[in-house]
This record gives structure tokens, sequence and C-alpha cells, in this order.
């Protein structure tokens, strides 16, 4: 179980937020972020970590597609995810190839399997971080390692 | 006997390219109102399944808080209570969510009611400006925020017409003006009475139809749309729909970088109740 999450959601609906925020909260004990404006959602990304977006596809001013660009662009590990009622196989193309999309969700959705996906999202999304933070950890260790190899190496020479 | 013996056989001919052509154009006109009509239904699916999502979403939610509050209710200490409480306040405001998605999903249907009255082949008084409110409704998923609509309704008597066919002019006009205007822009729908005649213009903030493409709009097959967007069918039914069917008119204005607006002229009553 996953102790805390951050969820970003972008509808320009205020509904589906409302929905998703109320089924969240019973369900989970995640943090919902819900925003009809893409432009103040970037802007919350910019200065706060989630663990994953879920956003609109269709949406005045930016679409889903453009937000989810930002949002790749600010916060590369956090999962990325379409929840969209205009559903063409091209929109979906195009998500999965330019925002690297990790799951593509039709509206109207199925509660249980979006709540698969957050979970295993946000689960994938804090793995990733735990890598990078180890693999930063292990470049750190790694480099003082030589340090003290070219210490040794300049003692005994 | 004193026709040539060929003349029957060329005027047999003839009848059967007549009947061919006939046929063709009405394949032609049951062509184009399938694709506008899937058009239209991709935009009510979309503007449907919002509402639909939330509500069976909600209607999740607040049986399962129903399911707590009942146990809460019955152990009946301080801490359950308050969860209790709060679950409450959450179910009502779920509520307060499905009536407005209930609404959405209702103006949507009554929109599309406008057009299942279709195929009473007689002319009947219409309001129009009930009719053009109706049209604009099936027009909001695909419109958006991104474009605002400006109505300036004229005081206009009920207008003798086949008003499932006016639908589906004005619909392809305005479906048009969205589609010109790339990005934020205003659609202006205003109707004047004029004479003995009914005048709807429809103006957008769009580009402007190129001159060279001026003379060529109302031709069967003409688009500058990309392929899957446009017919090309749309205006030269248009025209035939209000001019043909209804003895009225239908011609544009348009200025480069200023826009484009249509007007569509529609006698109060139809003279020839024949044609109708």
């Amino acid at each position: 179980m996953i102790e805390k999450a951050t969820v970003l959601i972008v509808d320009d609906e205020e509904m589906v937020i409302t929905s998703v925020r109320a089924y969240l909260e019973l369900e989970t004990n995640f943090e919902v972020h819900g925003f009809t404006e893409p432009e103040q959602a970037v802007k919350y990304l910019e200065g706060n970590q989630v663990d994953i977006c879920v956003s609109d596809y269709l949406m005045p001013r930016m679409s889903g597609i453009q937000f989810l660009t930002r949002a790749k662009h600010l916060q590369p590990e956090a999962t990325r995810v379409l929840l969209t009622g205009h559903a063409d196989k091209q929109s979906a193309i195009q998500a999965i190839n330019e925002v690297s999309l990790y799951q593509y969700v039709e509206k109207p959705w199925e509660n249980a399997q979006l709540l698969m996906i957050i979970q295993n999202g946000v689960e994938r999304a804090q793995l990733m971080r735990e890598l990078q933070a180890t693999m930063s950890e292990l470049a750190s260790a790694n480099s003082s390692l030589k340090d003290v190899q070219k210490k040794l190496l300049r003692a005994f020479l | 006997m004193s026709q040539p013996s060929d003349q029957p056989g060329f005027e047999n001919e003839l009848d059967e390219l007549r009947a061919k052509v006939d046929s063709l154009a009405a394949q032609l006109a049951q062509e184009y109102k399938m694709a506008s009509l899937g058009r239209l239904l991709a935009s009510i699916v979309h503007e449907i399944n919002s509402p639909i999502g939330s509500i069976l979403s909600n209607n999740q939610v607040v049986l399962r808080s129903l399911e707590l509050v009942k146990s809460a209710l019955g152990s009946g200490d301080a801490a359950s209570l308050a969860k209790a409480s709060r679950l409450v306040e959450t179910c009502l405001s779920l509520t307060a969510v499905d009536k407005i998605a209930c609404e959405r999903i209702a103006e949507v249907v009554r929109g599309m009611k406008t057009f299942a009255r279709a195929d009473s082949s007689e002319a009947r008084k219409v309001d129009l400006n009930e009719q053009l409110q109706d049209t604009l409704k099936l027009t909001q998923g695909e419109f958006r925020q991104r474009i605002q609509v400006e109505t300036d309704w004229g005081e206009i008597p009920q207008v003798e017409c086949h008003a499932s066919m006016l639908n589906q002019v004005f619909l392809n006009i305005l479906v048009n003006a969205g589609q010109a205007i790339e990005g934020q822009g205003k659609i202006t729908v205003r109707t004047r009475h004029e004479g003995d005649s009914v005048h709807i213009s429809i103006a957008d903030t769009g580009p402007g139809i190129k001159p060279e493409n001026r003379s060529k709009i109302f031709a069967g097959g003409f688009t500058t749309k990309a392929v899957g967007v446009g017919t090309g069918l749309g205006l030269a039914l248009s025209k035939k729909i209000v001019e043909e069917t209804h003895g009225g008119s239908l011609y544009f204005e348009s200025e480069m970088g200023v826009g484009t607006t249509f007007h569509i002229l529609v006698p109060v009553e139809q003279k020839n109740k024949a044609a109708v």
C-alpha cells in the first residue's frame, strides 16, 4: 500500500474533478488537486511535486496533449494519464508517442479501473524517483571511492 | 408510325439517364445527411460522456458512503458519527453534481429532438429563434469555451417551413464557422423580420474566404478542409434547401482577416405549397 501520494486532475468540467476526487478520497488517502484550467495546473506543477497527472483531452485554450507535454517537461517522473470523452485513435496514438502516456482511459470511466491505474501509476512514479535517488547515491559513492583509490595510489607510488 | 424508329429508344435512354441522375442526387443528399449526422453524433458522444462518467462514479461513491454511514450509526461512537456526517456532506454535494449532469444530458437530448422530427413532408409553422437555440445547443460540444456565441434574437413571426431541413442548414453553417475560427473567436447569430421574409445571419471572426474560392463554395464537392473533416457537400445542399425547397436565398459576405457572414432569407409563408 502506498503511504502518501499526490494526484493532479485537469478537466474543464468541474463535475469530473468532483466525482473523481470524491471517489479517491473515499478509497485512498491520496492528496487530490483538481484544476479546470490547464494553465493553473502547469503553475502548480512548477512549484509542487506530484506522482500522477490525469488530464482531459479536449479543453479550451490548451489540449490534454499540450498540457501533458508541459507536465512531462516539468516532472518527467510523474506518470501521465489521459482521461478522454473524445475517443479517437489518432489522439491516442499522438498521446502515446508525444508524451509517453502511461494509460489512455475513455469516458465514461470505470471507477475500479481508474483506481487501479492511478495506484499503479503512483507506484511507478515513486519507484522511478527512488531509482533516481539510488542511482545518484551510487554515483556519488562511486566518485568518492575513486577519490580514495587515487589517494591510495598516490600514497603507494 | 410517323416517328423515326430510333426516337423512342433515344427517349427511353434519356428517361433512364434522368432517373439515374435523380437517384444519384437522392443518394448524395442521404450521404450528406449521414456525414453530418456522424459529425453530430461524435460531438454528442463527447458532450454526454463526462456527465455519464460522473453520474456512474457518484452513484458508487454515494452507495458506499451510505453503507459506511449505516454502520457508523449502528456503532454510535463519536468518531464514527463525525465521519458519518462528513460522508453525508460528500453525498449531498455529489447529488448536486448529478443534477447538473442530468440537466446537461437532457439539454443535448432536447437539441436532438429537433432533428428527430425530421422527415415530415409537410411544411409547418415554427419559431426559428427556438430552432436556432436548439441547434446551438448541439454545437456546444464542438465549440466548448473556444468560441463565444453571441445571439441577437429579433421579433420574428412564425415561419412556414421544413424545420429539420433548415436546422441542417443552420448546423452546417455554424459548424463551418466554428471550423473556420482558429483558436479563440466569436460567432454572432442574429434574426430579423424583413418584409415578407425572416433574415438569419451567422457571422464568424474566422480568417475569411479567399477571393479565388468565393465563387466555388456553393458547388458540390468543393472543400478546403482536410480529408475526414468536410464532405464538400454541405453548402451546396444548404443552398438547395434554402432556395429551391423554401424559395428563399442563401449568400455570404467575406473579408480577409475580418470574417465571414452567411445570410439566410426564408419567406414567412410558402407561396407555392405544392413545391414544398
